[in-house]
């Protein structure tokens, strides 16, 4: 094995770009390190949504992360998908592409959900040889995220962390760590989230999902519609802990806030970074900074005037 | 056939048709009893997700048929639409491109013919929501051409142009639903006929055309030059006003950010 670094440096902390918040970012350009961009909404031609992308990518740095390759699926991988991906990442440049380790569709339909694989060698060998032919063709190293999960198969022969461990060790990819699907599944499988952590080879690791879920005592289902809560931002310090910084971006896909309201829970993200790893020159890096602070003039009046004062791109960094 | 490709089969059966147990005994097999919540309720997670996520899609592309529909028959469309177009696309985008032709054919929906062309023109206004971005001509272009070019000329049009053509009063509903006001009760005349694009602002716009305008307008979509749809014309206008109708139809266009360029054949 290298020691060879094979994962990108820390680039601060991002959000999932979404259509509420376009013309915001256009015409207040926040002050934040990046966007995550759900590559399948940007497959058309054009129109509005690609109008906005490439705007954004212009100023700011972005990541592609899908949906639908369908990785872990039986049927052949979709080469017009892949392809598309890939002429995507030629118009916006993006600095990584990441799916999730699972399958969503077999016999060409399509589930358009992350459903989970039977942890066997058998899919080890399957899901690592497709990661291998998507590499290729998107000519960099692929991030593989975990999902949430909600059952398992009676043929798994090993935990979860050790069949992504496996895969992206024999594919010779990377890693997109979901805290919150760590939580989610840890919960609804009754594993110690710390030992999924603890198995996960820092080498590989090169982003963080963070994300609300929804607790109904008994299960924990992924719902990307609340805040972080206590339990996922536990888990990121954890986290933190053994990877190091890492670059962190928040979910959230339904029951989506203003924007400055996500912003302010990134802050937060921010926060626990730098008290989990105090003086970490990597950290300071980040452009983000505390909403109303940028502003010499600004009193505390303005502040709760406008509690949502952001700081902007050029003023802060 | 691999253990992993028989599961994957297994579970897409089940998650198709989550009603019946037929298809719940085969992947039910596969399902390790866990602590905590029962197996088919593990399962039942995914049928739920399954189905919330594709008729939550139904609910965004098609707003104001949902409205239109109301929520009990809008969820009998849901349960059969999913049935009988399971989504073969890679993005959800494409879900609802049957749904026209669902609506069309099927034995309940078809009696009332309104829907299928709501439906449609929904999917059309979607659809110049996506369409490329290019350049667009403008009336200079034409006018600095030299007159006798003119009957060789044809057009090219903003991709995201799309054009409609109905019998029904669907989009006067859909506009009435769109201003939260109640729609008149469907009725059928002659022909009518739309023009949907996005203009240079990004924002979707239509327009109801007559028929010569419309007869106009696809003929030169359909390639055709200035002298033939010119003569086309002459099925609604004299020869002295043919032109004139062409010209005054083109500058308005121009105008409106439809037309891309000027082509000389
Ligand atoms: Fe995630």
């Amino acid at each position: 094995m290298s020691e060879q670094k094979i994962t990108q440096d820390f680039i601060g902390f991002g959000l999932g770009l979404r259509t509420d918040h376009f013309e915001y970012i256009l015409q207040h350009q926040p002050a934040i390190d990046w966007f995550e961009v759900l590559s399948e909404n940007y497959l058309v031609a054009g129109g509005k949504p690609r109008y906005y992308l490439e705007a954004i990518a212009e100023q700011y740095p972005v990541v592609m992360h899908g949906v639908s390759m369908s990785i872990g699926s039986t049927d052949p991988l979709d080469m017009d998908y892949l392809k598309s991906l890939k002429k995507l990442s030629n118009d916006i440049n993006p600095k990584w592409i990441s799916d999730h380790i699972c399958w969503t569709s077999i016999h060409g339909v399509n589930s358009h959900d992350l459903l989970p694989l039977p942890y066997t060698e058998e899919t080890v060998k399957h899901v690592a040889e497709r990661v291998k032919i998507a590499q290729d063709v998107l000519g960099r190293r692929l991030l593989l995220e975990n999902v949430s999960s909600y059952l398992s198969y009676k043929d798994s022969t090993m935990d979860e962390w050790d069949f992504l461990s496996q895969v992206a060790e024999e594919a010779d990819c990377l890693i997109l760590l979901d805290i919150n699907n760590i939580y989610v599944s840890a919960r609804n499988h009754f594993f110690n989230p710390l030992d999924y952590l603890n198995k996960i080879d820092p080498r590989r690791v090169q982003q963080f999902h963070l994300a609300g879920h929804s607790d109904y005592g008994e299960y924990v289902i992924d719902t990307h519609d609340h805040d972080v809560p206590p339990s996922v931002w536990t888990l990121y310090q954890a986290a933190l802990e053994r990877f190091g910084p890492i670059s962190t971006m928040i979910e959230r896909d339904a029951n989506i806030p203003d924007f400055p309201v996500l912003y302010q829970e990134l802050l937060e993200a921010q926060k626990i970074a730098e008290l989990t790893l105090p003086g970490h020159p990597a950290l300071s890096q980040s452009s983000l900074a505390p909403m109303g602070a940028i502003s010499p003039m600004s009193t505390n009046e303005d502040l709760i005037q406008d509690p949502y004062q952001l700081p902007s791109k050029k003023v802060a960094v | 056939m691999s253990q992993l490709r028989q599961t994957q089969q297994a579970f897409m059966q089940y998650l198709l048709s989550a009603k019946s147990d037929n298809n719940l005994v085969d992947i039910r097999e596969r399902v390790s009893d866990q602590k905590g919540i029962s197996a088919d309720h593990r399962l039942q997670i995914y049928a739920n997700a399954y189905r919330i996520r594709l008729k939550e899609t139904m609910e965004t592309d098609h707003q104001i048929l949902g409205q239109y529909l109301g929520d009990e028959l809008f969820d009998k469309l849901a349960i059969e639409y999913l049935d009988a177009h399971p989504s073969s696309a890679t993005s959800l985008r494409q879900f609802c491109d049957n749904l026209p032709a669902f609506l069309r054919t099927d034995d309940f929906f078809c009696q009332y013919p309104i829907l299928a062309d709501i439906a449609q023109f929904e999917r059309l206004l979607l659809a110049a929501f996506d369409g490329a971005e290019s350049t667009r001509a403008d009336f200079t272009d034409l006018q600095t051409l030299a007159p006798e070019l003119w009957p060789d000329c044809s057009l090219r049009f903003h991709p995201s142009l799309q054009m409609f053509s109905c019998k029904s009063n669907a989009v006067e509903s859909w506009q009435a639903l769109k201003a939260e006001t109640a729609p008149d009760a469907p009725y059928y005349q002659q022909q009518r006929y739309w023009a949907l694009w996005r203009n240079s602002e990004r924002l979707t716009q239509f327009e109801s055309l007559n028929q010569s305008q419309y007869v106009l307008l696809t003929g030169f979509i359909e390639g055709n030059d200035f002298a033939h749809q010119c003569e086309a014309m002459l099925n609604w206008y004299d020869e002295q006003a043919a032109p004139m109708m062409v010209l005054q139809t083109l500058q308005s266009w121009f105008s409106k950010g439809i037309i891309r360029e000027l082509v000389i054949t």
